[in-house]
């Protein structure tokens, strides 16, 4: 099994020093993060986050399947994440690594079991037919805070998407394409978005955001708070790690919020814009023989 | 699932008759395996799990290619901790299935030796490994908390020298999600019909000081109860490590009494207490 290249031990030292001093190795403050930028595709569904170097992509879909036989009420709904090889050299296909095994379980617990999609919406006919959305992530390149970035291109992803438009005639379902009728977006309840502070220094009071890959492989702890913008949180997770003071969680978890609130606004923001410039003028606009000359 | 929990206003007490700020009977002994380097059992209420350690020993070869490190330090200049987890299927009510690839398990695996990895003074011992299983007979909640503490008296027991006990509760609130719901009470040691219905948290500090090595949280909470509910888990903490503490203390005046350990010049434990 290949592992990942650990930082030199200079390396360590000039970061470590560095932090002590107050300073981080690309001269950002300690809670400032790097530009993130969210650009979705041409289809419903493609969010591609960007976090400085860190990139995830992510699109949804949806079929029509069989419910599971013991919530014949519910649609079926997955997020699956892939770490390919070409994330890092230390990654091997189809073998989960922990980065892996966390990361889906983050969003597991982040977007599925807190309830951000409305489950019950994606049923079609009780126990026969229902939607099955699916969320394929993929990191593209990994320079920290995947978790972070992952979770803002999943929510984006699912936000963005819209399924087909069908009616239920009797015993009749109907599935119409995007030309017969507009498709509908997912039924939404609430958007969570996940915030990882990274601890440092001997008694982890060093608290920075929004790591690099190099920053984060010398952190002594890393904690996750997902929150939504009402200031509910859906999930926190410091696993293990250096033991860090119980007050700052306190501080950490406000910082979240704020940060949460900040995503919130920049995925309204882009989904507005992303509306506007497929708003060609509507079904009469379409429908004009007009040329541009 | 009918919402028991619900009864809690009227008369204060909780589906199992206890206060808010009441553990369930923690009980634990050491040193259970004759063939473990070290062992310990574990009772918190109906949730029951025995802990098996083997180590330090030599690595073997998949461990050795395969060795992640807990940060800090070279991987081979410090001994791996692996931990493997094992729900037994009729520990639970619905007896289920789970598989070798089980996220949960896998997630509480990497949780309990990232954990120890920074406890544990694992630079004394290079090249070597320790592994750490862990037994689920039965589960009724706090599961996560009962699994590090089973472990800390595991590592006491094969005498592995580490910097503090790991002492773990879990916290919850007997709120729903909504912010206006004031009345609401912190509540300790949650068993699983509370766990089910409630919000909560598990935390686990290091020793008897406010310093947290663990907080998993999996449920819809306010962020203003965060801090009550972590006040109250840091608290149950200190008096979980205090069972713990009196538990290798028993242990210790036993051996010594049986003539297991040499009595020591320097001991200044009184053993006629």
């Amino acid at each position: 099994m290949p592992r990942d290249a650990e930082p030199s031990l200079s390396e360590r030292t000039f970061v470590t020093k560095a932090l002590a001093e107050g300073l981080r190795v690309d001269n950002r403050k300690f809670d400032q993060c790097r530009p993130v930028s969210l650009t979705f595709g041409d289809e419903f569904g493609v969010a591609d986050v960007s976090f400085g170097k860190t990139r995830v992509l992510a699109r949804t879909s949806a079929e029509v399947t069989v419910p599971y036989a013991d919530r014949p009420f519910d649609g079926v709904f997955t997020i699956t994440s892939e770490l390919s090889p070409m994330v890092a050299p230390s990654i091997e296909p189809n073998r989960p690594t922990e980065t892996e095994v966390l990361l889906s379980r983050l969003l597991e617990k982040t977007v599925r079991r807190s309830g951000a999609l409305d489950t019950e919406s994606l049923c079609l006919i009780a126990g026969q037919k229902c939607w099955s959305v699916r969320v394929d992530l993929h990191v593209l390149n990994h320079d920290g805070n995947i978790l972070d970035a992952a979770c803002l291109a999943v929510i984006a992803s699912l936000r963005h998407f819209k399924r087909p438009e069908t009616t239920l005639d009797g015993e009749v379902l109907t599935v119409y394409t995007p030309a017969e009728r507009e498709p509908v977006p997912l039924s939404w309840l609430h958007s969570p978005f996940c915030v990882t502070f990274s601890f440092y220094g001997e008694e982890g009071d060093i608290v920075l955001m929004d790591p690099t890959w190099l920053e984060e492989q010398l952190r002594v702890s890393s904690c996750t708070f997902s929150l939504n913008r009402h200031g509910e949180i859906c999930q926190v997770s410091k696993l293990g790690g250096s033991a860090v003071d119980a007050p700052l969680f306190i501080q950490c978890a406000q910082t979240a919020l704020s940060k949460s609130k900040e995503y919130t606004e920049l995925l309204e923001r882009k989904l507005a814009e992303d509306a506007k410039s497929r708003d060609k003028g509507g079904l009469m606009a379409e429908l004009t023989a007009e040329n541009d000359r | 699932m009918p919402l028991d929990t619900s009864t809690y206003s009227l008369a204060l007490l909780r589906v199992d008759g206890r206060r808010w700020n009441e553990l369930r009977r923690l009980h634990a002994q050491i040193r259970t395996q004759a063939a473990a380097d070290g062992s310990s059992y574990l009772e918190m209420g109906h949730t029951k799990v025995m802990c098996v350690l083997t180590g330090p020993a030599e690595q073997n070869q998949s461990q050795r290619r395969g060795q992640t490190s807990g940060g800090g330090g070279s991987a081979r200049d410090t001994a791996s901790i692996n931990v493997n987890v094992m729900i037994a299927g009729f520990s639970s009510v619905d007896r289920k299935k789970r598989g070798r690839n089980d996220k949960r398990t896998q997630e509480l695996e990497i949780t309990i030796a990232k954990t120890f990895s920074s406890i544990v003074h694992t630079h004394l011992f290079p090249h070597s490994s320790i592994s750490i299983s862990l037994h689920v007979l039965s589960s009724d909640g706090s599961l996560l908390a009962a699994l590090l503490n089973a472990a800390t008296l595991a590592l006491i027991d094969a005498g592995i020298p580490m910097s503090d006990y790991i002492a773990a509760c879990t916290a919850g609130s007997t709120s729903s999600h909504s912010a206006s719901d004031d009345s609401a009470d912190p509540l300790l040691d949650l068993n699983t019909q509370e766990e089910q219905e409630l919000p909560y948290l598990t935390v686990a500090t290091l020793g008897s000081s406010d310093r947290i090595a663990v907080l998993n949280c999996e449920s819809r909470l306010q962020v203003s109860r965060l801090e009550g509910m972590l006040v109250v888990g840091v608290d149950g903490c200190k008096q979980v490590k205090q069972i713990l503490d009196r538990v290798i203390r028993e242990k210790g005046v036993q051996m010594i009494r049986e003539g297991a350990v040499d009595r020591s010049d320097t001991m200044v434990m009184d053993l006629d207490e």
